[in-house]
């Protein structure tokens, strides 16, 4: 592919793209004011006491004492400025929370999506040239399994063996809060923290990439080009490698553009159990709250990281295909 | 030294109804043989993580906890909830009961270095509560002049004359914050909420958001040597499984509030190197009913409210439900509060009075067994709440009373209770030490306001009425002890709710960790008389 | 070879069919197997499977898990159900009329497909039923506003391919109309791949279920595998049987509705049927 069309393509998709999360933050928007009450009345049942005059300081102070479609459009005139307001619930601007705990969404959700994908796509090729024998069999088995249990559930139990009973692995949080750690050891302490979230999550994944992986291998295997190369005497290993698992990862790829926004949601389970300070909890708690600038703000971030990673998609594609490459 | 002789000499000062105070002193630790030690770093948890650590401006429990270290109060509470020194050493009150005199501590600092002094005591009351704490504008609204006469006394003169004022000057009611800091400002958007600065034992350091707050020891506090910890650490762990967790494991040395569900609180019971205690509580005393909406149909017949009463077992409830951590209520008015009348009693647990009284009424059971379907909206404040309004259900299915569950999150809930749009659901508040603060609000006509927390039931009794204002109006406390033996008695008869259990937190802590609770606000004392014992 | 030899020669479909049979037995018999209200008190809390009458234990309020399991047997098809029938309903109209339209409002719907793909669907499904507060209903309901875009793709693609078939030429020839066409024609030629992917949807809409009642967003009247978890994660270390038989049905019939679903996929294969031109019927 040309530089000149790489372009024209990546900016074509970025307008798409910017028109999609638009109307997002726009549904999103009206749908979380459908909520049944306001920031104000958390505030007041969180603090058992309110008077009127308390509530109806709180809501100028949030500024819903305005009409639905002002407050919508104030908030679209700052999102234009990259100005995701500020959440009035923790007294921060929503950039700055969202900055603090999108790091540690983006390391669970990519240790997942990365274990997941190799994991599951080597266990995926692995049953497909076994097909039909024992391992193949195992295989499918593990995989349905992780596949049909809920993730939540599958948390719980490696919390169980790993730090209840083994006490192998810290149960919860990020890192050592009070150890002061620095780099190294640092790194190896967030590490440790980070092996049971980011096994919970991608487990789900696992199962989903080995099947898809095993059932695109078949596929392609059974195609005219491979026939030929076979024919041709090309080494099995060779073929697999070059041919067979080149074309198989077209859909496993399709399927991870679709799924990264399904790992944002799978964070929301795996962060509840482990505590992992991210934004999936960050969004879940302030949709609790009602804390609309906070959850829209997460949401513009889902969005904007969906798209971002089909966009990635599409470009993977167009290096896989080989109808590119040949071009 | 000093130190030891510091609180003996303040209570000879104390005037009033001030007791003594419980804080262990060091005199009396040495005689136990267990000295304060300097050292150690306290990790807690704090559930739900609270939005902002300004006392005043919120007011949610998870802010009190945190909060009561970063800043004080004038006065606190004994556990019988008689007042006691804080940044006031000593205080008066005349004869007309009109005119309180508070001394203040002198050498107190705030966190950034500058001087405490009387102009923050009365700016803190009069201008920053008055504007952004409802619970503390309705009593401080009685304040007719505040003066300060130097730099270490502030005078009030009352209205009329309040027997439970000085209640209000707990941590939890009336913090006390830097003039200098809101004095002008926008007390709810002032830049520097992000960093509090009290005059409390510790200071806030660092606050990860989802992770943790972490303070740290005021290395200029007021008290000579104190506090003895270097720090405590608040973890934020949302999950309540994670939580037990990490106190069995040793994580966290302490836990409190609603940390831990009740059914976990027996295996810690049983866990050697820790200790389950349920007092601290008393200032606030949660006391649980079933709200019922008593104006519409069935509901606002009080024989129909009273079978309801007759059908729940609150022994089931406190034994199972709450595996024996607080204890089933009696009357409106809780039992550790100073004018809880034990000869008043609700109607008891007979699920046959409660089938004569339906039938009274003509409810009639059908084929199936009911007689009035009523919906209960579940209150979405945990675990065990759930399970409460599971046995509810099941209980007044027992009478033939059919119950719908309805599920609502936090905001929603608040938003129905506040609009009467419930038939009828489960709540608690906070009573606050004295019944006209904490009880009233709930019966009075004059409360019934589109408001949570106010009298969304809706019931109304003219002698009600009038007793809790004669109460609220008398100077002698004798004279409104009487007054409340009657509001008492009056509404166990109407059974306007159906109370449930008197609520206690359990505190749970590592037995090395000294001086947990010595107040009536348990956790909410400003620890900096806690240390780790060797 | 018969539709059913195919899928007799897959023994995981067959086994599926077994647990999903068995499961299915158990929702129907709950009231004579247990004739009470699962939610009733009926003895000691937290005793062991087997112990004091409890086949699989009793709960923290002393109910009955293996009544609870049975009961809820019927909850959670319900829910994975009615959800799957609603997102197909929802999937299969827009599906059919972008692909046999074709043009702008084949454009139109796909768009819109897409923008709900892009929303994470645990998350939208976790607002909704936030919003319109937690019940069978809700749940339902956004469940199936979660579940519908893969049908509307699969449908789709499969009009694409067909429209364009002699028979549909036929039918157009006679001056059929075009819903007609759509629903008698083209519909029941697209079903395998439809068929294969409701029970997949299924079994996703009773993990969604549970998930959501793991956070405490489930009906508090229903007693469903979900609210058993739910109910039960929090005193795992008490009472692991409360949490682990509902998972361990949860898992079965999971699992069991996928090996069906691989099964049917390999007796209905669909590339293998449309070089044939027609599908079995």
């Amino acid at each position: 592919m040309g530089a000149a069309k790489l372009l024209r393509f990546l900016a074509a998709r970025s307008v798409k793209a910017a028109i999609v999360v638009l109307a997002i933050v726009v549904f999103q928007f009206v749908l979380i004011r459908l909520a049944p009450g306001d920031p104000a009345s958390v505030i007041a049942g969180q603090s058992g006491a309110a008077d009127p005059l308390f509530m109806e300081q709180l809501r100028a102070q949030f500024g819903l004492d305005r009409p639905m479609h002002e407050q919508l459009l104030i908030y679209l005139r700052d999102m234009l400025t990259l100005d995701l307001g500020f959440s009035h619930r923790q007294q921060q601007p929503v950039a700055t929370l969202i900055g603090e705990r999108l790091p540690a969404t983006l390391l669970l959700t990519l240790t997942a999506f990365l274990f997941a994908v190799t994991a599951g796509v080597s266990l995926g090729v692995m049953a497909a040239r076994r097909v039909g024998r024992a391992a193949d069999s195992l295989i499918t088995v593990i995989a349905l399994t992780f596949y049909a249990t809920p993730i939540f559930w599958v948390g719980l139990l490696l919390v169980l063996v790993f730090s209840v009973w083994l006490e192998w692995l810290p149960s919860f949080g990020m890192f050592t809060v009070g150890a002061d750690l620095t780099g190294l050891a640092y790194a190896a302490d967030v590490a440790k923290h980070l092996i049971l979230p980011s096994l919970t999550l991608g487990l789900f994944f696992l199962a989903i990439y080995a099947r898809l992986a095993r059932a695109s291998m078949l596929e392609v295997a059974d195609q005219d080009f491979v026939r030929t190369a076979r024919a041709k005497g090309v080494p099995e290993g060779r073929i697999v490698r070059a041919h067979v698992l080149r074309n198989a990862l077209l859909p496993v790829i399709t399927f991870a553009g679709i799924q990264a926004g399904q790992l944002v949601g799978g964070s929301i389970l795996v962060e509840t159990v482990f505590a992992w300070p991210g934004i999936g909890r960050l969004a879940f708690d302030a949709l609790l709250a009602r804390d609309y600038a906070t959850l829209l703000g997460v949401f513009f971030c889902t969005a904007v990281m969906v798209v971002v990673f089909n966009l990635i998609t599409d470009l993977l594609y167009a290096l896989v295909d080989p109808r590119v490459e040949v071009a | 030294m000093t130190d030891a002789m510091r609180p003996i000499a303040r209570r000879t000062l104390l005037a009033g109804a001030a007791a003594s105070p419980v804080l262990m002193t060091l005199a009396e630790a040495r005689a136990q043989g267990v000295a304060p030690r300097r050292g150690g770093v306290l990790s807690t948890i704090i559930t739900p993580e609270p939005p902002i650590l300004i006392l005043g401006v919120n007011n949610q429990g998870p802010t009190l906890i945190v909060g009561s270290k970063i800043y004080q109060g004038l006065l606190t509470v004994t556990p019988q909830l008689d007042p006691a020194p804080m940044l006031a050493k000593s205080w008066t009150r005349s004869d007309d009961g009109l005119v309180y005199t508070f001394t203040l501590e002198q050498g107190v600092k705030w966190h950034d270095g500058r001087d405490f002094t009387s102009e923050d005591v009365v700016f803190s009351l009069m201008k920053f509560h008055m504007e952004v704490n409802p619970r503390a504008r309705a009593i401080l609204q009685r304040i007719d002049k505040a003066e300060t006469p130097d730099a270490h006394t502030v005078r009030f003169t009352l209205k009329a004359p309040f027997e439970p004022f000085l209640l209000i000057f707990d941590v939890t009611g009336c913090a006390i914050v830097p003039k200098h800091v809101y004095d002008g400002t926008d007390y709810r958007n002032n830049p520097a909420n992000a960093t509090p600065i009290g005059t409390g034992p510790f200071r806030m350091a660092e606050w990860q958001r989802g992770n943790f707050i972490r303070l740290v020891r005021n290395e200029q506090y007021w008290k000579q040597g104190q506090p003895y910890l270097d720090g405590i650490t608040y973890r934020i762990v949302p999950d309540s499984q994670s939580r037990g967790l990490a106190l069995q494991t040793g994580q966290v040395q302490m836990t409190s509030s609603n940390d831990i569900e009740p059914f976990d609180v027996p295996r810690f019971q049983q866990q050697a190197n820790l200790q389950v205690a349920q007092n601290g509580w008393e200032l606030f005393a949660p006391l649980s009913w079933i709200e019922i909406n008593n104006r519409l149909d069935n509901l606002k017949d009080a024989r129909f409210r009273r079978a309801m009463a007759h059908a729940i077992d609150r022994n089931f409830i406190a034994q199972r439900l709450w595996f024996g951590v607080g204890k089933p209520a009696t009357s409106p008015i809780a039992s550790s509060t100073r004018f809880h009348d034990p000869s008043v009693q609700m109607p008891g647990f007979n699920p046959r009075e409660a089938t004569a009284l339906l039938d009274a009424m003509g409810l009639r059971p059908n084929a199936q067994g009911i007689r009035a379907s009523i919906k209960m909206m579940q209150i979405p404040y945990g675990e065990v709440w759930n399970r409460l309004s599971e046995y509810l259900r099941q209980a007044l299915r027992q009478v033939g009373i059919e119950v719908t569950l309805e599920s609502t999150d936090v905001a929603g809930w608040v938003r129905r209770l506040a609009a009467w749009e419930f038939e009828t659901t489960i709540n608690f508040v906070y009573q606050w030490g004295d019944p006209t603060l904490g009880v009233e609000r709930t019966y009075v006509t004059s409360n019934i306001q589109k408001v949570a927390f106010t009298n969304t039931a809706g019931y109304s009794n003219p002698e009600v009425d009038r007793l809790f204002e004669a109460a609220r109006n008398a100077v002698s406390a004798d004279d409104r002890r009487r007054l409340f033996s009657d509001v008492q008695k009056r509404l166990v008869e109407d059974v306007p709710l159906v109370w449930l259990m008197e609520l206690v937190f359990p505190t749970i802590h590592d037995r090395r960790l000294r001086n947990v609770i010595t107040s009536g606000t348990g956790v909410h004392a400003p620890y900096d008389d806690v240390f780790f014992a060797s | 070879m018969s539709f059913w030899k195919r899928f007799a020669r897959n023994i995981g479909a067959l086994v599926g069919l077994a647990i999903l049979v068995l499961v299915g037995l158990m929702a129907v018999l709950a009231p004579v197997l247990f004739p009470f209200s699962p939610w009733e008190m009926r003895g000691i809390p937290f005793m062991g499977p087997g112990e004091a009458g409890f086949l699989l234990g009793s709960d923290s309020l002393g109910r009955d898990v293996a009544a609870g399991i049975a009961h809820g047997a019927l909850v959670s098809f319900l829910v994975g159900g009615v959800s799957t029938v609603a997102a197909l309903a929802l999937g299969v109209t827009l599906g059919a009329v972008a692909g046999y339209g074709g043009g702008w409002i084949d454009d139109a719907i796909m768009r819109f497909t897409e923008f709900f793909q892009t929303i994470p669907s645990f998350v939208l499904a976790v607002v909704l039923v936030a919003i319109f507060t937690p019940s069978i209903t809700s749940i339902v309901v956004a469940i199936a506003v979660v579940s519908w875009p893969p049908v509307t793709r699969v449908v789709r693609a499969e009009f694409l391919s067909l429209r364009s078939r002699e028979f549909v030429q036929a039918a157009e020839v006679l001056g059929r109309g075009p819903i007609a066409i759509m629903f008698t024609e083209i519909l029941p030629n697209a079903l395998s791949p439809i068929i294969v992917l409701a029970s997949l949807m299924v079994a996703t809409a009773i993990l969604l279920e549970s998930s959501l009642s793991f956070l405490g967003l489930g009906d508090p009247n229903l007693m469903s595998w979900g609210f058993m978890i739910g109910s039960g994660r929090s005193v795992i270390r008490i009472a692991w049987w409360m949490s682990v038989f509902p998972g361990v049905a949860i898992f079965l019939t999971v699992l069991a509705l996928n090996l069906v679903g691989e099964g049917l996929n390999d007796a209905l294969n669909p590339r293998l049927a449309r070089r044939r031109g027609t599908l079995p019927a």
